[in-house]
């Protein structure tokens, strides 16, 4: 190994490892703003779209009063109102555990299936069917036949989710294995690599970019389901609450529990995949014209 | 002895590609195959660095290290030039920061500056990417090295000085090598002999010395050599502009 003596010039620790230096603090330092900037301006696109379906369901409002359809703000100030109410953490909470076991539950089983599958053609031939099938039946059939299996409680909800949503994942996995670039794993074994580290730094970067839009919508269709088996088997959290809302006819509590659900799967799509997603496929933007921020 | 084919023959979908391919590699050697596309020189070449298997025929090896530079540079998109140039380094277990400074070294070598080494591949030129794929495979110190049609997606230069950077790595870390390559002008230039393969039926039509040491033999050799060889009638296949790709 070179020393830091005996390495020419041009070849300084400094050059490798610019993060130590002076400089290096004030790359960093551009790198975390251009990133921060990124993400507030795609947070800035986002809001526009937002407020243009806000202001369709004014325009619903307006035609239709407010008992078929409340306005945005009277929604906005009833949901704001339920939120700040003592008991909305633990309503939360209890749907925010069932959601995201079950995606977590449905992301891995549905990805470590997807990836056996895109190995192996065997595996393909007999997951793929089963996969469509458990596509086939409608979350609502999951439900009724958990509620039978576990009863009302975490279990059945859970189950539910999982089953409706993991096809996703299995899908997405079965694809990026699949289509893995097999030029750079035969150069892979050119230079005698094992095959986990072909998988760890040849198939899985490219599965991921088959990966996040599989779990986002994983994640997305677990809030949508955990809220409609709650809804059904009255067993609290956003979905009971939606229940009584129904019974009450209060339109207001209602659209401002949809506004809620829709409130978590945002956050939980821009708060935790998306900058996963920034953080793992740096690289991606290395092909745009503004290039990497370092 | 590196490296020996006996009787290799391979065949896709039933089609021979060719039969009873014989090839011995010698310590220090550079091998050139020569052939038209699509005469198996590719597959040849896969079969003696073990990526396929051959159908007939059986290869001894008696390295402990080989590489090879594709075609293509087959780097990976989401590393950057230094860890691309460090893999084959890390796959045998070599430490991140003695990989780096190797995989640093070695690009200096083939002339990629440093502040290239935090890029990714598709931020460099085609002609650099090229260069990064010579150093991944100089950096491992193979024993023997494998050249698959290397340049032929480089400009007439940039050929010339990677082929020359080929020539001084022989020469300064004594591997032996296998050059495919359907440019006989390069072939003249970079190897000690040739193997001249045929597009009908992938035999061997003709194996030669190349006159002078390698490094050594000036333009105007190479090119009295080729203009000298290319009226041969069996290298007329080379030159046809009818044959099919």
């Amino acid at each position: 190994m070179l020393s830091e003596q005996t390495a020419p010039p041009s070849l300084r620790r400094d050059d490798l490892r610019p993060l130590l230096t002076g400089a290096g603090v004030v790359h960093r330092l551009s790198r975390v703003t251009g990133w921060l900037g990124r993400y507030i301006w795609a947070g800035w696109a986002g809001l526009a779209g937002l407020f243009c379906i806000a202001a369709i369901w004014q325009l619903g409002h307006e035609l239709y009063g407010s008992f078929i359809l409340p306005s945005p703000l009277e929604t906005l100030a009833t949901a704001w109102k339920l939120v700040s109410a003592p008991q909305f953490p633990t309503i939360a909470a209890t749907t925010a555990e069932r959601a995201l076991t079950g995606f977590v539950l449905a992301a891995a089983v549905g990805t470590m299936a997807g990836v056996v599958a895109g190995y192996s053609f065997a595996a393909m031939r007999l997951l793929k069917p089963i996969v469509t099938v458990t596509l086939g039946v409608p979350p609502i059939a999951w439900i009724v036949l958990a509620l039978i299996w576990f009863g009302s409680g975490n279990g059945s909800a859970v189950m539910t989710v999982v089953l409706a949503s993991m096809p996703v994942s299995f899908a997405g996995a079965l694809e990026g294995v699949a289509t893995r670039d097999r030029q750079l794993d035969a150069m892979a074994r050119a230079f005698g690599a094992s095959p986990l580290r072909r998988f760890g730094t040849v198939t899985l970067p490219h599965l991921l970019s088959y990966l996040f839009p599989a779990w986002t919508t994983t994640i997305g269709s677990a809030w949508k389901v955990t809220v409609m088996a709650e809804l059904l088997s009255n067993t609290g959290g956003g979905g009971g609450e939606l229940a009584t809302a129904r019974a009450l006819f209060d339109i207001p509590a209602g659209t401002a529990w949809i506004l809620i659900t829709v409130g978590f799967a945002l956050i939980s799509d821009y708060g935790i995949l998306h900058p996963l997603r920034e953080a793992v496929e740096r690289w991606r933007s290395a092909g745009l014209p503004w290039g990497v921020k370092r | 002895m590196k490296l020996a084919l006996h009787a290799v023959g391979h065949s896709y979908l039933g089609r021979a590609v060719f039969e009873d391919f014989d090839l011995t590699l010698n310590p220090g050697e550079v091998v050139a195959l020569l052939g038209p596309s699509g005469c198996g020189k590719t597959t040849i070449l896969q079969i003696a660095a073990g990526l396929i298997d051959p159908l007939r025929g059986r290869v001894a090896r008696a390295y402990r290290r080989h590489a090879v530079v594709f075609q293509e540079p087959r780097l990976l998109p989401w590393e950057t030039t230094l860890a691309n140039i460090g893999y084959g380094l890390a796959a045998s277990g070599v430490a991140r920061a003695e990989r780096d400074q190797r995989a640093a070294a070695r690009a200096r070598g083939v002339g990629l500056p440093p502040e290239d080494m935090g890029k990714y591949p598709i931020e460099l030129s085609g002609g650099m990417r090229q260069r990064a794929a010579v150093a991944r495979a100089l950096a491992v110190e193979p024993d023997v090295l494998f050249f698959d049609e290397p340049f032929t997606a480089v400009d007439v230069g940039l050929k010339r000085s990677l082929q020359d950077l080929v020539i001084a790595a022989a020469e300064a870390q004594s591997f032996s090598a296998i050059f495919v390559t359907h440019d006989l002008a390069e072939a003249v230039r970079v190897a000690d002999r040739l193997v001249l393969l045929s597009g009908e039926d992938g035999r061997v039509l003709d194996r030669r010395a190349v006159a002078g040491r390698r490094g050594a033999r000036s333009n105007r050799d190479i090119f009295e050599m080729v203009e000298s060889w290319s009226h041969e009638p069996i290298f007329a296949e080379l030159f046809d502009p009818r044959r099919q790709d």
